[in-house]
């Protein structure tokens, strides 16, 4: 318990000085709005061709997730340790000392590692929970069902981002809620257009 | 050998972590009684504070590398009371001049 206190305490330390809380909640909303419309797009893609195998949805769409958590978390990686090296040579100009083995270092290097984990797990787990309907398809009956519920799903989890965004910026948590459910419409929308049967 | 009893550093250091939270590490130290710590110069990303230790046995090196842990360097030891008490610096005919 001692040592989860410890813990909990280092890290709200590291946020403190690296404002890693604010960088990740950022990545976090960006990068799950981006994995919800990717997989809208999977979705509708395979309904619009007629995909009637959840088998096949939940291969692509998986494959989808994946691809989305890889490039998250590996993009994300190298991104901001370069952006926060670039940062701790600045401060190490000014102090004329080297920050690396102090908190300053430390707190720098934990924010790359929880910046990276939450812009690949963002998208990942927004993108497998739009998906999760097609794991259950033989319960539900038929496909038909999975994709509606999962277009659903979909529509509910960007209301809930946009919401999460509403919070932070102490607005109205309903209109930001809607704001990012109109884009999954449009991609819906769009989507079907492209139905060229 | 005598004991430490008041430190004045003249420390260069980040913003971040702050003086709050350094001046509650030092003060957190074996030896230490009261920390003093005041800003009186800041830059964009660095800021100069003056840090008053006291305490019955400061030790230097144990809060030198709390302040190094901190992001800070120790520029100058301004001031330094060793012995069984604390006396301050003794009035001088040069004194006067300035």
């Amino acid at each position: 318990m001692g040592l989860l206190y410890r813990a909990l305490q280092q890290l709200r330390e590291y946020d403190d000085i690296a404002e890693i809380s604010e960088i990740a909640r950022r990545y976090f909303a960006m990068n799950a709005f981006d994995g919800v419309l990717t997989i809208i797009g999977v979705v509708m893609g395979n309904f619009t061709a007629g995909v009637s195998s959840s088998a096949i949805v939940i291969s692509t769409g998986l494959s989808t997730c994946m691809a989305m958590g890889i490039s998250g978390l590996w993009g994300a990686y190298l991104t901001e340790s370069a952006e926060r090296k670039r940062s701790l040579d600045v401060l190490e100009n000014h102090t004329l000392s080297d920050l690396s083995g102090t908190k300053i270092g430390r707190a720098s290097r934990a924010a790359v590692i929880i910046v990276a984990l939450v812009d690949g797990l963002a998208p990942f787990a927004a993108a497998l929970l739009v998906l999760s309907p097609f794991f259950f398809s033989t319960t539900l009956g038929e496909i038909t069902i999975s994709y509606y519920l999962s277009l659903g799903v979909a529509l509910a989890t960007l209301f809930a981002v946009g919401a999460f965004l509403g919070r932070v910026s102490k607005g109205s948590l309903i209109l930001s809620g809607l704001k990012m459910i109109g884009a999954g419409l449009v991609a819906i929308l769009v989507s079907h257009l492209l139905d060229g049967r | 050998m005598g004991k430490i009893r008041r430190l004045v550093l003249d420390v260069l250091k980040p913003h971040e972590p702050t003086i709050i939270e350094l001046a509650s590490q030092l003060s957190e130290l074996d030896g230490v009684e009261a920390v003093n710590i005041s800003i009186f110069e800041i830059d964009l990303r660095v800021e100069n504070a003056k840090i008053t230790i006291e305490g019955d046995s400061i030790n230097y090196e144990k809060a030198e590398h709390v302040i190094q842990e901190n992001g800070g360097t120790v520029h100058s030891i301004d001031e330094v009371v060793a012995g069984k008490m604390i006396i301050e610096d003794a009035e001088t005919p040069q004194d006067a001049l300035r």
